[in-house]
């Protein structure tokens, strides 16, 4: 569904992203980690065809990023970690904007619309101005509007930023549904204990290069004897406490592409 | 809701099963124009309700200042249209002054429009909050530049038209002109108005896809570049001639110096050919040049699409990958100075006053378009200077220095409730650091005031002494100028600063909204009120006294009105009612002001 081929992306000199290579496959939940300014809104901008790779290529469903964003985007949910909402529309109008632009019909528009109300319990207020919705009340919106034309792929940057214990459970439930009906689901996160929870495969990035890519528990097996939670993993990984990076990068499953050269950093 | 979700995401679960999706399940053209359109309608017309329920003053004001300036215009423009018929009586000399006058104004408005449409794209372009997310839809990059175009022009053209349209009338109802002149007036501006426009958006794009580390670089060197050439250009059409003034020699003269409006590659020859061949009952001209202008408004318009479609992507992906300069910001000879000119303030009040003046030199949004609007005043006042000084005109140019006066007053209320109306509503939301401060709320207001004062005094009285300067008027009515700019500068602080702690909007972050709301109407309408009731008091009584003294002329309307023995009452009574109005437009505000801050909870 989604593949990253040798991807790079540059600001100027600095390198953000550095030969990203990696796959998530249709209904696998895809957790991608690392600490502030490690490179991950830059592949979600990549990855929703906003920004473009310096190198390398993303295809989505097998459409380019770069040659055919709009059949990418297509293939796209997208839910940005600071969304925006046309302050004068209605949620209402703003879903049915969306609909529209992803081709569905009036009957198809409405049915959908009435779906994802339900789905996010969002009636109360559909019908209101977005201006004056809380940041909870957006997300859901937000939510909705990514899914109303059931895309192969989920897009999520910091799904649960601001969210409340409620929400926060409405948005993992809804992760294990999508994925349930074969949607994949890109989530880059800070909340290692969502990832823990509910990755099939985690990757950390750290300074635009990837140190791990793989399952839970290869990463705990890798590191078996240490230390068994995510949050000390990671630590570890993207400080460079404990065991050099490379030991584990090389251990790294095989079509992942944590890098050897990784030892350059100190 | 966690209760209902796993049930009800379960049901939705059922029923969607994703599908991958390629080029068949794209929008269409046509419908995806008729999705951005049905967007905007949905929005213009909740602004429209909100409006009408919401700012009913603000838009009463709009309406009102709107439909003045508009009429006054006309009634210049006609006035004008006018002396040129009685003044002129060369058929052919009259025409080709009125076709300088419209060539003239088309071009330096077109030259506007380009820049203006440049920059008003190049902020929702590319800084628009909402482009990530339309990116992210499955949209051409045309349908979301051609979106952001037409609000571009419709946002850099309603100047235009507020000020084209009055002269224009004008001219038809002067030049008694057939009935298609008036028909072809809307479809004639409207084609002429998408090329500059069309023009700016290409160079828009241009720059940012292949020059975006430079692009501010670039459009302030251009900008120089056009100012300079139009001043050099404004220099050579005042410098004195040699003949006298309105004879057909000085007249020819004139229009030799405007020959570069007569270029017939440009659009604005073409639109005024339209026009003045319509007034003339030449309608196949006339005709050819509309059909001309909307020719070329079409292909304008299609090519900037044409290279958006090619580059807006990739600029945005550019400009967006920029590595980010990181200022370093300390303190500045700026600072240094002001803590050195402020020896009298508190140490709490001058860091406060010092962080406002930081917070404004770091934001060139503000002080830029102070400096531009400042700066075009300045530019006017040095070429009053083309008056005589010779009695006869004396008068005139007392007037006139006195309403020089009275405009930059004008233009300081539109700053005032601009940039230090907001200043305490944009606190609100930093309040916490403030708040917790061992500082008085007075103190806060106290520094805003002194700030606002000492901002707008310096600039304010240099341009009122350079107008005196230029008009070489009396010692004494230059200090009575100088008075009354320190009157109307406290006056416009108190009431920008005591309405702004009293009505604040502690939830917004954009100024122009701030001043744009129930508040800053308010301000703008108080401020514009006590320039006026200073003027009475001031300006006219000191205009008839120098009449009378001057002028026998002038002194009729004084001896007519039976003015005489009144005047110099008027003048010590006026003087000294302006002082009060002075006091009064600045303790008053601020006394409400700040009982309202001291119980203010953020």
């Amino acid at each position: 569904m989604i593949q990253f081929h040798r991807v790079t992306r540059k600001y100027g000199h600095k390198t953000a992203v550095c030969e990203l290579d990696l796959a998530v496959s249709a209904g696998e939940l895809f957790a991608f980690l690392g600490p502030n300014g490690a490179g991950k809104t830059t592949t979600i901008k990549m990855l929703s065809c906003l920004l473009r790779p310096t190198e390398g290529s993303i295809t989505v469903c097998g459409h380019d990023t770069v040659r055919s964003p709009r059949e990418a985007a297509r293939n796209v949910g997208y839910v940005p970690d600071e969304p925006h909402l046309y302050d004068k529309l209605s949620g209402r109008e703003f879903l049915e904007f969306v609909a529209r632009m992803h081709g569905l019909g009036s009957a198809q528009t409405e049915d959908r619309i009435e779906r994802e109300s339900d789905r996010f319990a969002m009636r109360d207020f559909l019908c209101e101005l977005t201006e004056t919705y809380s940041h909870g009340m957006k997300q859901r919106l937000v939510f909705a509007a990514a899914l109303i034309h059931d895309p192969a792929v989920l897009v999520v940057d910091e799904p649960m930023v601001g969210l409340d214990p409620k929400s926060v459970r409405m948005v993992k439930d809804l992760f294990r549904a999508a994925t349930r009906r074969g949607t994949a689901v890109f989530m880059s996160t800070h909340t290692l204990s969502v990832a823990e929870e509910l990755a099939d495969r985690i990757a950390i990035i750290d300074a635009g290069r990837l140190r791990f890519l793989g399952a839970l528990e290869d990463l705990g097996r890798q590191t078996a004897g240490d230390h068994g939670s995510l949050e000390h993993l990671f630590l570890e990984l993207t400080n460079g406490n404990g065991r050099a990076p490379e030991d584990l990068a090389a251990r790294s499953e095989s079509d992942g592409c944590a890098r050897t050269d990784d030892n350059r950093r100190g | 809701m966690a209760a209902q979700e796993p049930t009800t995401i379960a049901a939705a679960d059922q029923a969607a099963h994703p599908a991958v999706v390629g080029a068949e399940g794209l929008i269409g053209a046509a419908d995806e124009a008729a999705a951005f359109w049905w967007l905007r309608r949905r929005i213009a017309r909740t602004l429209v309700r909100q409006t009408f329920r919401r700012a009913r003053l603000r838009l009463v004001m709009v309406i009102l200042l709107s439909g003045a300036l508009w009429t006054m215009l006309y009634w210049l423009f006609a006035e004008g249209f006018t002396f040129f018929q009685s003044a002129i009586h060369t058929h052919q000399l009259l025409d080709g002054a009125v076709r300088a006058v419209f060539g003239m104004f088309f071009l330096a408005l077109m030259v506007m429009l380009v820049f203006s449409s440049s920059v008003i794209l190049y902020s929702t372009l590319f800084r628009g909050p909402d482009i990530a997310w339309l990116f992210s839809l499955p949209a051409r990059a045309e349908r979301v530049f051609l979106h952001k175009f037409q609000e571009a022009v419709l946002l850099s053209s309603w100047a235009f038209l507020l000020l084209a349209s009055p002269m224009l009338l004008a001219y038809g109802a002067v030049g008694s002109v057939p009935w298609y002149y008036y028909a072809m007036l809307a479809p004639a501006l409207l084609a002429f108005t998408y090329i500059p426009a069309a023009a700016g958006a290409i160079l828009c794009l241009a720059i940012v896809r292949w020059l975006p580390r430079g692009r501010f670089l670039l459009l302030a060197l251009v900008a120089i570049a056009v100012l300079v050439v139009a001043a050099a250009y404004a220099a050579s059409l005042v410098t004195e001639t040699t003949a006298d003034f309105f004879t057909p020699i000085w007249i020819q003269e004139m229009l030799g110096r405007l020959r570069v409006t007569e270029n017939r590659w440009l659009p604005s020859w073409w639109l005024t050919t339209a026009l003045l061949s319509a007034a003339r009952a030449e309608a196949a001209e006339s005709v050819m040049f509309l059909v001309l202008l909307v020719s070329n408004a079409l292909f304008g318009r299609q090519l900037a699409i044409a290279v958006a479609a090619k580059v807006y992507r990739a600029a945005y992906s550019r400009l967006h990958t920029q590595r980010a300069v990181r200022r370093r910001a300390g303190a500045a000879w700026v600072d240094r100075l002001a803590a050195a000119l402020t020896p009298m303030l508190t140490p709490q009040m001058r860091l406060l006053v010092i962080k406002d003046l930081r917070l404004l030199r770091r934001d060139p949004l503000q002080w830029s378009q102070f400096c531009i609007f400042f700066g075009l005043l300045a530019l006017y006042f040095i070429s009053v200077r083309r008056f005589s000084y010779d009695s006869y005109h004396v008068v005139w140019v007392h007037m006139i220095s006195c309403l020089n006066v009275y405009v930059v007053g004008l233009l300081l209320a539109t700053f005032t409730t601009r940039f230090v109306f907001p200043m305490i509503s944009l606190e609100g939301r930093r309040f916490w650091i403030l708040g917790l401060l061992p500082v008085r709320r007075e103190t806060i207001l106290w520094s805003k005031f002194f700030f606002a004062v000492a901002g707008s005094l310096v600039p304010c009285s240099l341009l009122v002494l350079l107008s005196d300067a230029m008009l070489r008027v009396d010692a004494l009515v230059a200090a009575s100028h100088q008075v009354t700019c320190l009157v109307l500068c406290t006056g416009l602080a108190g009431i920008a600063v005591g309405l702004g702690a009293k009505m604040p909007s502690l939830r917004e972050t954009s100024p122009s909204r701030i001043a744009a709301g129930f508040g800053g109407t308010l301000n703008l309408v108080i401020s514009t009120l006590y320039i006026v009731a200073v003027v009475l008091m001031t300006a006219l009584p000191t205009h008839f006294y120098f009449a009378a003294i001057h002028s026998e002329a002038a002194d009729l309307v004084v001896a007519r009105l039976n003015l005489a023995p009144w005047l110099l009452w008027w003048l010590t009574l006026g003087t000294a009612g302006s002082l009060l109005a002075g006091a009064a437009a600045t303790i008053l505000p601020l006394w409400i002001g700040m009982r309202a801050f001291r119980r203010i909870e953020f």
